[in-house]
């Protein structure tokens, strides 16, 4: 039974991720802040999203 | 434990970046600037808060009641994900003004593992609710401490006359020991 409810604890976390991923990407940007740019540098993760927004810059 | 002891502690004595090495990205990444220093700093304490009370009450709410203290680290996790997605998408939706100023920094914070370290030790501590409150105001207030401290002393390094092998982050990283050495000295507050 244990099992059971920590499968379902888990699909319940991660449907909730997705479904709050998916509906803040649908989200619109509010005016004026399509454009905003990390000011960021010195990190190494190179999966960044922010870093390859800089990077497309 | 004394609420007193537990936010001095956490706020200046085992400060987060300069006596536990964590979070270290955001410091060295977003120090550059006095003005994004301090805004990281708050998008920091109100995710931190935010994250850690949640966590905790689904820690014991949850986890606890049905026997799944194992699943603590996965859970906080995506918890904390969920959070940083939820208070963007609130932030563009209610407040422009506060997303232009703090948006850019929350997918930052998702990355930033002193939120999962402040709700895993408000479990292993076994803070009770008003506890895990302070220590979740505590920890990122530190954090903001320090990097607008070391923003400041930064902005300050680009107009000074540093030799080319030590510029940009060998220098910085120098400061932060330095800066956690003078930070050690706390250790005889409490």
């Amino acid at each position: 039974m244990s099992v059971i409810f920590a499968i379902l604890i888990a699909a319940a976390l991660l449907g909730l991720n997705a479904w709050l991923y998916v509906a803040n990407k649908n989200t619109p940007v509010p005016e004026g802040c399509e454009n905003l740019k990390p000011d960021c540098n010195g990190c190494g993760i190179t999966d960044c999203t922010l870093r390859r927004k800089q990077e497309e810059h | 434990m004394n609420l007193l002891t537990i936010f001095l502690s956490a706020f200046l004595i085992n400060n987060v970046i300069l006596a536990k090495f964590i979070g270290m990205c955001p410091f060295m990444g977003v120090s550059t600037k006095l003005s994004s220093a301090i805004g990281m700093g708050i998008a920091v304490i109100f995710v931190i808060f935010g994250a850690s009370v949640l966590s905790w009450a689904l820690y014991y709410y949850a986890l606890v009641p049905l026997g799944l203290e194992y699943m603590k680290l996965i859970c906080f996790i995506l918890l904390i994900a969920a959070f940083v997605q939820f208070v963007e998408m609130f932030i563009k939706k209610n407040s422009p003004s506060l997303y232009k100023s703090l948006g850019i920094y929350l997918p930052l914070i998702t990355t930033n593992c002193a939120v999962l370290y402040v709700a895993l030790d408000n479990i292993t501590q076994k803070y009770n609710l008003i506890e895990t409150i302070v220590n979740s105001i505590a920890v990122p207030a530190g954090f903001m401490l320090v990097l607008v401290i070391f923003a400041t002393i930064r902005e300050r390094l680009t107009a000074s006359d540093v030799p080319e092998a030590w510029q940009g982050n060998p220098i910085a990283l120098v400061v932060a020991a330095i800066m956690a050495i003078a930070f050690s000295a706390f250790a005889g507050l409490v």
